[in-house]
């Protein structure tokens, strides 16, 4: 269960251990955008792990990052065409950052500290772990921007129309502010 | 040329890699606590861009194009800036060890640096090409580089501040980025006016 | 040298498995992909214009013009691609006009980075509704206040550069065009 549980919380991958930065902050726009990258993320995390912890006796040290690279690869341009054929609208919105997921370090950090060293099903819980936590995370950073930026979430209007939107909570700026501030609330509470 | 130029300006004030699209915000964060090391970093990431984007492109338009093998280009991205990464630093040991003693160090960290793939990525979404493309990468580069620098300089005097103790670290580095994201706003306009 | 055949064995057996993966799944998928780039193209026409039940791609100067047909297959206008610099970054839209490309009859932003709130209304139909019955002889004018004649269009009060950049951008736009279509 430990390892289950460790990502959702105490090794939480965003707010923890600051991984993954780049989607984190670029595609929280909206909640939809959030959880679709959250969901992108589970599943090329989960295949991974458990291609990686599979070949764990196969693979010579020497090339290892190379071969992890690889399989990531494949599996994030996977999760690309399937959802340029099916989600046309959510591929769209998510642009150059699915791709990116590749070089996310979240994937990489725990296919090489974790699953590469760990047997399958030890993987495969650290994998769902880490990817629901990555999830949770952005769907709270893009609820908090849709919610001030456009009065929405996951466009149900939620505040009033007399709310005047805070165009800056779309714009790059708030993605920086707004993590700045829930990565020192997590502190806080760490703290007490 | 007014293209080039317009490519050069806008990649590093306006559409900045680091401020507007969030990429290579891992060493952003990790290095830009001191200025030495900003500068090493930013160079070092300005080389390897500028040769990866031309790469790439060489890579794309010649081989994945005409053999409609638009599905191995992740793949084939990742392996070449893995590599060329890894040559460029045999390369520089062996033949300029001063260069090798200044950027050395970051070069292995840049692999994983999604500013890399990002360009590359951006750099066959807009279409770009050939001399657009190696254009694109050194300015990237440089705007990358530039922000590091700036941050660097803020973090070394957030120092001496009394910043609250929960904010310490990432939360004021994240917060001192978004401001620094808005000051860069103003440059938005800038090839409009 | 038994170590670096390992090495190489193993790279070139992942490689060559993912390429296989991929290869399968992008050709089962490939066709629903063209499609649905086909769709999004016809679905903004037919926002546009409702009548048109058929379109003949063809390029002027690099990007799309659409002839199009109705229910009788009679060339009633084009729609046609235009893009160019916008406040933050590129905009591109999709145009309808008539035949002899002396008016425009509606207009829809494809894609566009303006920022929200402000020049991002482009896309609402505050301003997108100026662009239906426009004349574009001698060409496009945007005004800051009041407009009086059928080739003026008012721009978005604290966005006056993307609305600028719209009508500069169909301006030079329907220039190519005019030259290039007989």
């Amino acid at each position: 269960m430990k390892e289950f549980t460790r990502g959702l919380w105490y090794e939480h991958p965003t707010f923890r251990q600051l991984l993954g930065m780049c989607p984190t902050l670029a595609v929280t726009t909206s909640a939809v955008n959030g959880l679709s990258m959250g969901a992108a993320v589970i599943f090329v995390l989960f295949f991974s792990s458990l291609i990686v912890s599979l070949m764990k006796n196969v693979v010579p040290a020497q090339v290892r990052i190379a071969v992890y690279t690889v399989i990531i690869a494949a599996f994030v341009t996977l999760v690309d065409i399937f959802f340029k054929a099916y989600i046309p609208d959510v591929s769209k919105n998510l642009g150059p950052y699915l791709p990116l997921i590749i070089v996310n370090c979240i994937i990489l950090g725990r296919c090489e500290a974790f699953a590469s060293k760990m047997p399958v099903i030890k993987s495969l819980k650290d994998a769902l772990g880490m990817g629901l936590g990555f999830t949770w995370g952005l769907f709270l950073l893009s609820s908090i921007r849709e919610l001030l930026g456009n009065r929405t979430i996951l466009g149900y209007q939620i505040l009033p129309a007399g709310y005047d939107p805070l165009i800056i909570m779309i714009l790059p700026a708030g993605a920086f502010l707004t993590l700045g501030f829930l990565v020192a609330l997590m502190n806080r509470i760490e703290q007490r | 040329m007014k293209e080039l130029l317009v490519i050069f300006i806008s990649t590093i004030l306006i559409n900045n890699l680091v401020l507007a699209y969030f990429l290579g915000i891992c060493p952003f964060l990790g290095v830009s606590g001191k200025l030495a090391s900003s500068f090493g970093m930013g160079m070092a990431v300005t080389f390897v861009m500028t040769l990866s984007t031309t790469i790439c492109w060489l890579i794309y338009n010649l081989l994945l194009v005409p053999f409609n093998l638009y599905f191995l280009q992740y793949v084939v991205f990742i392996l070449v800036i893995a590599s060329l990464v890894q040559m460029v630093e045999m390369f520089v040991r062996k033949f300029s060890p001063m260069l090798y003693n200044a950027l050395g160090i970051y070069l292995p960290l840049i692999t994983t640096n999604c500013a890399i793939l990002g360009a590359a990525l951006f750099m066959v979404s807009r279409n770009y090409g050939f001399i657009e493309s190696v254009v694109f990468g050194f300015s990237g580069g440089l705007g990358f580089s530039l922000v590091l620098l700036i941050m660097a300089g803020i973090r070394e005097d957030l120092k001496f501040c009394d910043v609250p103790r929960v904010f310490r670290g990432a939360p004021i580095t994240l917060i001192t980025a978004g401001l620094l994201a808005m000051v860069f706003l103003a440059f938005t306009g800038l090839l409009n006016g | 040298m038994k170590e670096t055949v390992k090495i190489i064995a193993v790279l070139t057996v992942v490689c060559l498995l993912s390429s296989a993966l991929l290869s399968y799944f992008s050709g089962i998928t490939f066709a629903r992909i063209e499609q649905n780039g086909i769709d999004a193209i016809n679905d903004a026409i037919r926002v546009l214009a409702p009548q048109a039940v058929r379109n003949e791609e063809f390029s002027v100067s690099g990007l799309a013009v659409y002839r199009l047909f109705d229910a009788g297959d009679n060339n009633f206008g084009y729609a046609f691609i235009a893009q160019g610099q916008g406040y933050a970054g590129t905009i591109k839209m999709m145009v309808l006009t008539d035949m002899a490309i002396s008016e425009i009859n509606g207009m829809a932003v494809l894609e566009s980075v303006e920022t929200p709130g402000l020049g991002a209304k482009i896309k609402e139909n505050s301003f997108r509704g100026q662009f239906v019955g426009l004349s574009v002889i001698p060409q496009i004018i945007l005004l800051k206040d009041k407009i009086s004649n059928k080739n003026e269009v008012q721009a978005i009060t604290g966005a006056t550069i993307s609305s600028r950049s719209v009508v500069r951008i169909l301006n030079d736009r329907i220039e190519e065009l005019k030259e290039n279509i007989k």
